[in-house]
């Protein structure tokens, strides 16, 4: 983040002071207060602490297949974040980001000509007569008729006669089952007065892609601060392990990675790694009272395994005796498909320049950029955008924004490629195949348009909102310089995001002395009444009206070991026979099962006795399968777990919002009611992609994001507290109010009784234990399209039970100093006895961790 | 057109280096500098969303590649 943000709070908290200073003193104030961030451009100067919440979607529009009838879902992807800057001391910023992304939808994996016939429907006959379409599958090793000149020839497909030539290509599409990224960002900051220097790493993360990277950079400030030099470097290595399309695999020539190939569990793992090493140096130079400009150089340079693992080149061979009998029409291709070829190095250069000029009649700022990039795979582009930021008061700012891009084609890229040689038992000639290729629409040469707006609003408190939209739209004709010829590989996107920005005011101590008395005041009033353990929901209310609390909650669950039934283990055969039904018996068994939840606690105070919360989820989980001993074995067109790869799903959560109301409020001795409901804005229709010619159809009960019903959570919580004791105790449930949600199952209902006991270990620290009882129905109903009933966890009977957990926690209240005031929470569940209905994976346990402020 | 950017790009450096030398603006008329719509960019969070749709979908390097940054973004 940019240190930006505090020029934002400097001129604001002047002009909402009391004493409103006259507006050249307000201009030179500000300006001073300013100045020594002006030119940065990353995050790390001496303005306020921030934390960021954000969640954004992407959603790509249909590719075009020409008419070919599809039920195949674009991508679209859930990006969760959070970040945020903390200073440790005065000149010292600590900065993190984390952002966790989960996409699902059909993605492109080759191109082939259109006469090919690639993009298969897969139809399905209604039982009430007529066909519905199910699917799309991808047919990559096609036989296709061409002329002499090699145009692509459209036959028939009931007669098989010619019925003209066809030279138009299409992307063949693949679908995929949902898959989830995480990445963490961390570093640290040091700024002087005319220089700062900045370090920073971290990670990113996904089942077939890891990365780790580290950055040093700086700045030095010349000329009264007119002119700033900033400079940088990075490293990032990665790792790729691919596990190939268990159902592709067999059809895709992989003879040029034989050697980065691992067989493991019935999967087949393309193993390669890369690194990038970057270097960078700008100018950041005012130029006028109203007028700046940024320039800078960036050099990237990449080497080892470059390639997409999973887009492969469609070749057509050609046998050259057909070729040169002119008798001999049409002339049969032989389409096979390869893993594409990349080199395996990359030098990059990319110019920018950024102009930013005041508009005084609207108090506006007009930002034009333009960008130049050229590397050694022949991919030069231009980026050219313009952002008009536009304030309204003191409260609102807007601002559109247009971008163009455009850029050439890789020297490799190609759409399909043709090889005078025939294949004879899967062998061909490698070396008349040209060194690099590959048909990534990616690396085509295209235009792109796009335009959105972002709209921010400042609530009082420190606390912002922030929206934004784009649309974007992919053209080859929109390429400098000539269409790319690629309009088959043209889409469209949109992203639309929302995020809260939250000031840390009560935090800012760059003034000594200042907050020393407020701080005492907030630990003091922070310490009156304990929070309950970082576990418990609706467990407090706030007291002062007006007050305003911003808590986040992370929740790790995990289920692993044994499957059990009732209290008990259970084997193999027994799972099989029973745990699932008496038609289909069971194949599969979850290993393991972990669910992360992220959840925002936001709590407002209109009066002391009525607290109104809203909390809004981010679920994600995954799940590994095994395939049970003594097990049926497999069945044509019944779908069977394939390979090492386990199942992922993850995006918006349910959401919560409630009411809480204060009833009894004596010294020592709180109770509270809270009228809480659960809205359904997590999926409950995830499905898993179609392999082996078969659909995965809806993924489990327990790996779908929400209940899909409107949920009454009711809860009364007790808490009292005697010196350096506090206690509590509260009762809870779920109710769900709809019969069934829209796949056609409803989750059971839910009740718990908690009671714990805390001690002040110190003045800001506390011990807590916790135990819990919670009763959960089995889910009712069942799905009412289709799921593949491979295992227990598809079963509605093999979910809920009864539970006895004991949970162990610390709590801490920061009593001064830079974090007064901020509260942090852990708690670890640990499951002491487990009565399951039906067949279900033993609990391990959860873990709790909460943090929130009062603003 | 290569040539055309290289001399773009390497005037715009000329002219940015010369001003070094020649503009002053004083810290007092610096006001407008310091308004949050002037700053370099203004919607980070915004941006980082906008960089990693870009970098999955255009072939260009990142702007935000200096600070390193990770993920396939195969999709």
């Amino acid at each position: 983040m940019p240190k930006h943000h505090g020029s934002y709070h400097s001129t604001s908290d002047l002009k909402e002071s009391p004493i409103k200073p006259k507006k050249t003193l307000q201009a030179l104030t500000s300006a001073a207060l300013v100045l020594p961030g002006l030119l940065l451009t990353s995050a790390h100067a001496a303005d306020k602490d921030r934390i960021n919440f954000q969640y954004s979607r992407y959603q790509e529009g249909e590719r075009n297949l020409f008419g070919v009838p599809n039920n195949l879902k674009p991508i679209s992807a859930d990006v969760l974040h959070g970040s945020g800057s903390l200073s440790l001391t005065d000149r010292t910023k600590f900065f993190y980001s984390y952002t966790q992304d989960t996409w699902s939808g059909a993605t492109p994996i080759t191109i082939a000509p259109l006469a090919a016939n690639s993009n298969n429907p897969v139809l399905r006959d209604n039982p009430f007569g007529g066909t519905t379409i199910v699917g799309a599958s991808p047919l990559i090793n096609r036989t296709v008729q061409l002329d002499h000149d090699l145009n692509p020839l459209r036959q028939d497909p009931r007669t098989g006669q010619i019925t003209g030539q066809d030279s138009r290509s299409v992307m063949v599409l693949s679908s995929a089952s949902p898959e989830t990224r995480n990445q963490g960002n961390f570093g640290l900051s040091r700024e002087w007065n005319e220089a700062a220097v900045n370090v920073g790493g971290g990670f990113s993360m996904e089942r077939d892609y890891k990365s780790s990277f580290g950055s040093i950079g700086g700045r030095l400030d010349f000329n009264q601060k007119l002119t700033s030099l900033k400079f940088g470097s990075g490293y990032t290595h990665s790792e790729i392990g691919a596990i190939l399309d268990h159902d592709a695999s067999p059809y895709i020539t992989k003879t040029a990675y034989a050697r980065q190939i691992e067989r493991k569990g019935g999967s087949e793992i393309l193993r390669g790694d890369r690194q990038d090493w970057t270097a960078n140096i700008g100018l950041t130079q005012i130029l006028t009272k109203s007028a700046l400009v940024d320039v800078s150089v960036g050099y990237t340079h990449s080497n080892g395994f470059m390639e997409n693992p999973y887009k492969v080149m469609s070749v057509i061979f050609i046998d050259p005796v057909a070729l040169n009998n002119n008798l001999a029409t049409p002339i049969s291709g032989d389409m096979r498909a390869l893993i594409e070829q990349r080199p395996n190095i990359r030098n990059q250069l990319a110019f920018n320049t950024k102009y930013i000029q005041y508009i005084a009649p609207f108090d506006a700022a007009l930002h034009l950029n333009y960008k130049f990039t050229l590397d050694d795979w022949g991919v030069n582009t231009n980026t050219f955008d313009a952002n008009w930021v536009q304030p309204f008061g003191n409260e609102w700012t807007f601002t559109p924004r247009i971008r163009y891009y455009s850029q050439d084609a890789a020297s490799f890229y190609q759409p399909y490629l043709f090889s005078r040689q025939t294949v004879q038992m899967n062998k061909f000639d490698a070396g008349k195949l040209p060194d690099n290729f590959s048909s990534d629409h990616r690396l085509a040469g295209f235009g792109a348009l796009s335009g959105g707006a972002t709209l921010n609003r400042r609530l009082s408190k420190g606390v912002n909102l922030e929206a934004g939209f784009e649309y974007y739209t992919r053209a080859s004709a929109m390429q400098i310089g000539g269409g790319g010829g690629n309009s088959f590989a043209d889409f469209d996107y949109y992203v639309a995001s929302a995020a809260l920005k939250l000031d840390m005011e009560g935090v800012d101590t760059s003034r000594p002395g200042a907050g020393n008395s407020s701080h005492n005041q907030h630990s003091a009033a922070h310490h009156q009444h304990r929070i309950p353990p970082a576990g418990i929901m609706f467990g407090h209310m706030l007291d002062k009206p007006g007050d305003f609390m911003m808590g986040y909650r992370l929740m790790l669950g995990r289920a692993d070991g044994h499957m059990m039934h009732g209290s008990h283990k259970v084997s193999d055969p027994v799972i099989v026979e029973q745990g699932c039904s008496d038609t289909s018996p069971c194949r599969f068994t979850p290993t393991y099962m972990n669910m992360r939840m992220h959840m925002l606690d936001i709590m407002y105070a209109p009066t002391k006795w009525w607290n109104v919360m809203l909390m809004p989820t981010f679920m994600d989980m995954d799940m590994n399968l095994r395939r049970l001993n003594k097990a049926p074995p497999p069945v044509p067109g019944v779908h069977e777990h394939q390979g090492i790869a386990g199942h992922e799903t993850g995006a918006v959560g349910d959401t919560y919002f409630s009411s809480l109301i204060k009833l009894i409020s004596i010294p020592g001795h709180r109770v509270h009611m809270n009228l809480g409901f659960s809205a359904p804005t997590g999926k409950v229709d995830i499905e898993l992609r179609r392999m082996a010619k078969v659909d995965g159809g809806l993924i489990h009960f327990g790996m779908q994001l929400g209940s899909g019903t409107w949920d009454f959570m009711p809860s009364l919580t007790y808490t009292g507290e005697k010196n350096r004791w506090s206690w509590g105790a509260q009762v809870s449930g779920v109710k769900r109010l709809e019969e069934k949600n829209k796949s056609g199952y409803r989750l059971g209902d839910l009740a718990q009784a908690t009671t714990w006991g805390g001690y002040d270990l110190t003045r800001w620290l506390i011990a807590s234990v916790r135990g819990a009882y919670t009763w959960q129905g089995a889910v009712q109903r069942d799905f009412d399209s289709f799921n593949a009933r491979i295992g227990p966890m598809d079963f509605p009977a093999n979910y809920g039970g009864q539970f006895w957990d004991i949970g162990l926690g610390m709590s801490a209240v920061i009593p001064g100093g830079r974090f007064a005031g901020n509260r942090l929470g852990f708690e670890w569940i640990q499951p002491v006895r487990n009565d399951f209905n039906g067949y279900q994976l033993d609990r391990k346990g959860m873990l709790s961790a909460t943090w929130s402020y009062r603003f | 057109m290569k040539e055309i950017h290289y001399v773009m790009i390497k005037s715009m450096l000329v002219v940015s280096i010369g001003l070094t030398g020649c503009v002053n603006v004083a810290p007092w008329e610096r006001g407008n500098l310091a308004k949050p719509q002037m700053a370099l960019d203004p919607h980070p969070l915004q941006s980082e969303i906008q960089s990693h749709n870009y970098s999955s979908r255009e072939a260009a390097p990142s702007h935000k590649s200096s600070t390193g940054g990770g993920g396939c973004g195969c999709y």
